[in-house]
């Protein structure tokens, strides 16, 4: 009987120690936080994309509630997101424009020239260092996926050694933007049809075309032919203005190299 | 005296190591040392609880267990002693680094659960160590497992860059450094005597 009483009070006097501790080391290294912070985080996509311009998810949170961010800052999360949080702050939402990310290269492995044969590191940062690996085409895509592997929503697939962008999940982060050497990734307003130039080649035509079987040859047709005044040329490539374009599709049916696409949402 | 603690401390971080001599505490080895900085951080925590772990239960060891007989309170008291620094570690780290906090995530309070944590509260009793001696002991136990949390981050920050065959990448290139490092390690046993 003994030895449980005294194993009972032992324990307890343990026990009742490390509470005393415990409870005066709360005491001096509490943290306060807004609960609200927490309810925004939950909202946010959490990819950790930086596209609102913050490090985390958890900065943009912190930022909304403490620093008075706008509430429809997460380009990701879109509308429904910005009007959650909207929500919560208890203030009136804001519209976010979506925009998607074009990638203005159309030649796949197949159809362009190779140089020569490379064997270095396959990536396209370091592809990019050694005057572009074994592509012909100094401007095109170098077909190693390094935005694919950038992309945190997956919405980047490598087809034939060129992205294809699955603009349903694309939220317009822009780190695919931000990663390629080559910049031909870009972010642009996204309607429901859309037509683009999907080359970035400033060679000569006969040059281009020689390396290239899908490169804007710079022939003038598109600029011909809208009706809209949308298209224009300038070193050696098509260029059509976003806003002016009225998707009516004549640029892509007269295109003869097939630079110029259509892009549904 | 001091020979003798000399060779204690060499011996817990290099000849018996507790992660690559008796494996112990892989869970933290395995996940966080993805990079330097954390794999250090998660390192010094344990090493702060190694050592007080070691002094608290050496002074319970020999006061309550074997001073009052009371041998069946050895795990409870041991798990008590670590889960409550633990969670004062918790608190000190969330309130001086959010940043490492989050960083170090669900490993922090795991280090409760630390199996190389109860070893050397269990150990200790074991080798008959003095006070001085047992604090020496959690503290060559924590270097140990910090240096060894140093080496493999380093190499795996390494690995990132490294052309690693495709079936290879990820777990098992950590799981195969893992391998190596502890065959390495063996090369130190007979070092200090059967310290």
């Amino acid at each position: 009987m003994s030895l449980v009483l005294l194993a009972i009070t032992s324990m307890g006097a343990l026990s009742a120690f490390f509470a005393i501790m415990l409870s005066v080391a709360h005491n001096k290294f509490k943290v306060e936080e807004d609960p609200r912070v927490e309810r925004i985080l939950a909202e946010l996509p959490g990819a950790n994309c930086g596209a609102c311009g913050f490090a985390s998810c958890r900065a943009l949170a912190e930022a909304i509630v403490k620093e008075g961010a706008p509430t429809n800052a997460c380009v990701a999360g879109g509308n429904k997101v910005a009007e959650k949080i909207s929500q919560i702050m208890g203030v009136e939402s804001e519209a976010v424009e979506r925009k998607v990310a074009f990638v203005r290269c159309g030649a796949g492995k197949s159809q362009k020239e190779t140089k020569a044969t490379y064997r270095g590191v396959e990536t396209c940062r370091a592809a990019n260092l050694v005057m572009g690996a074994d592509s012909a085409c100094s401007y095109g895509c170098l077909g190693f996926g390094d935005c694919e592997r950038e992309c945190p929503f997956n919405a980047i697939k490598m087809v034939d050694g060129l992205p294809q962008v699955d603009f349903s999940r694309c939220t317009g982060c822009g780190r695919c933007v931000n990663v390629c050497p080559r910049n031909i990734i870009v972010l642009e307003k996204f309607d429901d049809v859309n037509y683009r130039v999907k080359c970035l080649s400033l060679d000569k035509g006969k040059k281009a075309r020689e390396i290239c079987q899908k490169s804007c040859i710079a022939c003038g047709r598109c600029v011909k032919f809208c009706p809209y005044e949308a298209c224009w040329l300038e070193n050696n490539l098509a260029h059509i203005d976003p806003i002016n374009c009225q998707s009516c599709g004549i640029c892509y049916s007269v295109c003869p190299t097939g630079a110029i696409v259509e892009v549904k949402g | 005296m001091l020979t003798r603690l000399v060779l204690i401390f060499l011996g817990a971080v290099l000849v018996n190591n507790f992660v690559l001599r008796y494996f112990l505490g892989i869970c933290p080895f395995l996940g966080v040392t993805g990079r330097v900085e954390s794999a250090t951080a998660m390192g010094f925590a344990t090493t702060f609880v190694m050592t007080i772990t070691a002094a608290v239960v050496w002074i319970i060891n020999t006061f309550i267990i074997r001073g009052l007989n009371l041998p069946f309170l050895e795990y409870v008291s041991d798990i008590l002693v670590i889960a409550s620094l633990v969670q004062l570690i918790e608190m000190f780290v969330r309130k001086t680094n959010p940043s490492l906090y989050r960083a170090l995530g669900i490993y922090l309070p795991l280090i409760t659960t630390n199996c190389s944590i109860l070893f050397l509260a269990l150990f200790i009793p074991l080798r008959n160590y003095s006070f001085i001696e047992s604090i020496v002991f959690g503290f060559g136990a924590g270097m140990g497992f910090t240096f060894v949390m140093l080496l493999m981050s380093a190499i795996r920050e390494e690995l990132d860059f490294a052309e690693v065959p495709k079936s290879l990448r990820g777990a098992p290139i950590t799981l195969i450094t893992a391998g190596l490092l502890a065959l390495v390690f063996m090369g130190f046993t007979g070092l200090i005597g059967t310290a």
